[in-house]
């Protein structure tokens, strides 16, 4: 492992049922501190779930999620909110909400009955909006922005949560290429400049291999490889895991691994 | 949400509940000036001040402010409920009526009504326990929803056919346990069909109020928690909304309203649905102010509805239920259809 200290979250023996159907077994992983983690894997693999169990939004039937080395299971509702921020996979609001209200709920873990708004809650709504940049969309109904501009405000929600640790569920299923790098660029920008831990899902493997720090590829509930991207990018694991028969290139402008799928396997 | 135009600023929120504070007001001094015969507003505001004569007196003290005052008190209640509703179930279509909630307090009272009259048709015990029967009807209505769309109560569409099919039972028991039992005063089972709000004595105000005050600051303070409500599941519970548990205590707390509302007046229907939806055209997304606009709005409504029966119809005594009903129904129907119209 790459990671020059103790790993920010640990699950150790993870396991998740939905009746009649093990969707995670047993998984182990190690999600470093300060790095982008990406998670892979075909439809079904379980990554999405393993994502949301981080969070605790599901309940393990075995295993336990390690969070600084506390059971996410003892922590409150918000004391998690204040250190895991999650983008759902198709998040909504109602259409006349403004962008600056859906940013100021990210502020929503930080209010206690006796701690209402005050000047930090400000700072950072604004560095959020600022750090997206949606300052300028503030007082529009998000019902009235481009799918790029909504994913960049749900993003802003999440930052001004303010966690050192940030989970984003396949955030650029919907958007066009251009939306799609900007929104990653973004993701790696919070990642190198504020330091957070990020965890992310992904279906496109060549964006997955360029973001990632540190990747890991799923299968049927389990983790079937954890590395570098250049260490899981190969033409046997894609073909174990992807059923996909793939010639493996290196990109020229980035120099990351590139998958070229050729056919099913 | 196409319907619902776009907030006004919330700062505008708080001129927006004093003028809707002041309407409720004067339509209530109207609710007790009209009648049999005409108490001019200034007479009725005398005997409200303890300064007026003795036979306007009587018939302001006893038969048209307590049904005012019930009105506001039940349209009120309602009406708070219906927003809660909406509010966890992200759907505008939800109110106390398509959850069962209604149906399952009438049932409630007019099982207590009947289990507890004796052979000469007489209450064998106090008339307090009449909104807890209520209570527990609401309770078990709603649980049954629940249960029964279980995994998918995330459905709003399931939700409320599920709703809509406990409150038929309902419906069904109560006509049965009306034609069968031997029932305290029949009046008293009838007007829980249409929801009518005369024949309201001072206990029966005295002991609304009594549970409604602490329910409605319970609201409010569940309300304050609720923004993050107005997400997606995922996206609520990872901004740190304990959405498991918040449902329950929406639930919990919307039942008991509803059930205190309609204890002595009946099924009164679609307030809680309507006046949620003017209250956030009219203060915007804002929890606080949209309950207590829901409520001023609620008890303006049954209100209105009662001094239109008594207009239009008096002598007879026409249920205030009949008005909200043939407004609320289309306006139901109205909703049904622009919905349809949105999911594809």
């Amino acid at each position: 492992m790459t990671a020059n200290s103790a790993p920010s979250i640990s699950i150790d023996g993870l396991t998740l049922t939905y009746p009649g159907k093990t969707v995670l077994d047993s998984v182990s992983l190690d999600i470093p501190r300060g790095k982008i983690t990406v998670l892979a894997g075909p439809n079904g693999c379980g990554k999405s779930t393993l994502l949301r169990a981080i969070r605790r939004l599901h309940r393990p039937a075995a295993g336990r999620v390690l969070l600084e080395e506390m059971d996410v299971a003892a922590l409150s509702e918000k004391a998690l909110a204040r250190q895991i921020g999650l983008l759902a996979q198709n998040p909504s609001a109602p259409e006349d909400m403004t962008v600056e209200e859906l940013v100021r709920l990210g502020r929503y873990p930080h209010q206690t009955m006796l701690q209402r708004w005050d000047a930090q809650d400000t700072r950072a709504l604004e560095a959020a909006m600022a750090g997206t940049g949606v300052t300028g969309l503030r007082d529009r109904p998000l019902g009235s922005l481009s799918g790029g501009q909504v994913q960049r405000v749900w993003i802003a929600m999440v930052l001004a949560q303010e966690t050192e640790i940030v989970c984003l569920d396949e955030p650029v299923n919907h958007l066009d290429l251009a939306h799609q790098l900007d929104c990653l660029d973004l993701v790696r920008q919070l990642n190198a400049e504020f330091g957070r831990t990020v965890v992310l899902v992904l279906h496109d493997l060549n964006l997955a291999a360029r973001y990632a720090d540190q990747l890991v590829f799923m299968r049927d509930g389990g983790v079937a490889a954890c590395g570098t991207p250049d260490e899981l990018m190969t033409e046997a694991l894609i073909a174990q895991v992807f059923n996909v028969d793939a010639m493996i290139i290196t990109d020229p402008a980035y120099g990351r691994p590139l998958c070229l799928p050729l056919r099913t396997c | 949400m196409s319907l619902l135009a776009t907030p006004l600023s919330a700062s505008r929120a708080p001129s927006m509940l004093v003028v809707m504070a002041s309407a409720l007001v004067l339509l209530a001094l109207c609710g007790v000036a009209f009648g049999s015969s005409w108490i001019p507003i200034d007479k009725v505001a005398a005997v409200i001040l303890g300064v007026g004569e003795k036979t306007q007196s009587l018939i302001v003290l006893q038969l048209r402010l307590p049904r005012v005052v019930i009105a506001i008190l039940a349209g009120g209640g309602m009406a708070v409920a219906g927003f809660l509703l909406q509010k966890i179930t992200r759907n505008s279509l939800a109110s106390p009526g398509v959850l069962g909630v209604i149906d399952g307090g009438a049932l409630g009272v007019v099982i207590f009504l009947a289990a507890l009259s004796n052979e000469s048709n007489t209450l064998v015990t106090s008339i307090v326990f009449q909104p807890l029967a209520a209570m527990v009807g609401a309770t078990v209505g709603i649980a049954m929803v629940f249960l029964l769309s279980g995994r998918q109560s995330v459905s709003a569409v399931r939700l409320l056919l599920f709703g809509i099919a406990v409150g038929a039972v309902a419906k069904a028991l109560v006509m049965v346990m009306m034609l069968i039992g031997p029932i305290y005063r029949t009046s008293q089972a009838a007007r829980w069909i249409a929801g009518a709000v005369n024949e309201v004595n001072w206990t029966e105000i005295q002991i609304t109020a009594l549970l409604l005050l602490p329910l409605l600051i319970l609201a409010l303070a569940v309300a304050r928690k609720l923004p993050p409500a107005d997400l997606d599941e995922v996206s609520a519970r990872s901004v740190g909304l304990d959405l498991p548990v918040f449902r329950i205590l929406v639930f919990a707390v919307a039942a008991a309203l509803t059930a205190v509302s309609v204890a002595f007046v009946g099924a009164i229907g679609f307030v809680g649905l309507m006046a949620p939806h003017l209250a956030r055209l009219i203060v915007g997304r804002s929890m606080v102010a949209g309950i207590i606009g829901s409520f001023l709005l609620g008890a303006f409504m049954l209100v209105g509805a009662d001094l239109v029966v008594r207009v239009l119809f008096s002598p007879t005594e026409v249920p205030a239920g009949t008005v909200t009903a043939i407004i609320g129904a289309p306006y139901f129907l109205f909703l049904l259809m622009s919905k349809q119209r949105d999911d594809g």
